[in-house]
């Protein structure tokens, strides 16, 4: 998946766990931890305000695109 | 209501599971029927009510096409009543909505076809050895519901299908 979730790198900045944040906000660790390791199809508008909000930051913040090369077919 | 739902599960389980040996017993019996009227041709075709008669050649050979034709609708029947046996287990531990299911509807419509193709062949077969001195009354007639019922199953099977995918990505929203 080109889409980087950079949580680990905020919530280090922030001094949070992930336990912290996932009581915070209210999700889950397990849907936290999905989100963490790239594995979610998709991120609710909602999910993405609630931890701008507890992390005090911006979603360009927390998500990043990393081009990655497709193998061409020969 | 809500009560009576696990209830229906069972019935409709014990239902299927009735009807599957009973299709095979059917089976058989056509099979029995079909080597008996081999053997002893005129004693099987009187009980089956066709007098024999000089020409009634092409009755006796219309009736075996339609228990041949009976016989190839048995794995049919069997195929369908075994999908919706599975789709019931998948309700019963709770994840019906997945696309083996939609895959699963989609056979059974498919199956559903085939037998009203069968039905029609039979319907053919009685039209083309009968005569007015030798009728082969079968009581066959077309309808329409069974063919709207084929429709449908396609149909449902392709909401199924989509709902199916709609629920995989949900699953994978955070």
């Amino acid at each position: 998946m080109p889409i980087i979730v950079n949580v680990d790198e905020m919530l280090h900045e922030r001094r949070m766990t992930l336990t912290e944040l996932s009581e915070k906000i209210g999700i889950t660790l397990a849907n936290l931890s999905i989100l963490k390791t790239g594995k979610a199809r998709a991120v609710r508008f909602s999910t993405l305000e609630a931890i701008c909000e507890a992390l005090q930051c911006q979603p360009g913040d927390l998500l990043e695109f990393r081009h990655t090369q497709k193998k061409e077919a020969i | 209501m809500t009560k009576s739902y696990p209830n229906t599960l069972t019935l409709s389980r014990r239902v299927l599971r009735v009807l599957t040996k009973l299709n095979l017993l059917m089976g058989a019996l056509i099979l029995a029927l079909l080597i008996a009227s081999l053997i002893a041709e005129s004693w099987v075709m009187r009980a089956l009510g066709a007098r024999p008669a000089p020409g009634n050649s092409m009755l006796f050979v219309g009736m075996r096409l339609i228990m041949v034709i009976g016989l190839c609708g048995v794995p049919i029947v069997h195929l369908i009543l075994a999908r919706l046996l599975t789709i019931i287990e998948t309700v019963s531990v709770g994840n019906p909505f997945v696309v083996a299911n939609a895959v699963r509807l989609r056979t059974i419509a498919w199956a559903m076809l085939g037998l009203e193709l069968t039905h029609f062949a039979v319907g053919t077969v009685a039209a083309l050895v009968s005569t007015t001195a030798a009728p082969l009354n079968i009581g066959w007639g077309f309808s329409l519901t069974r063919w709207l019922a084929v429709l449908m199953l396609f149909v449902l099977a392709q909401v199924f299908e989509q709902g199916a995918r709609m629920r995989e990505d949900l699953e994978g929203t955070v």
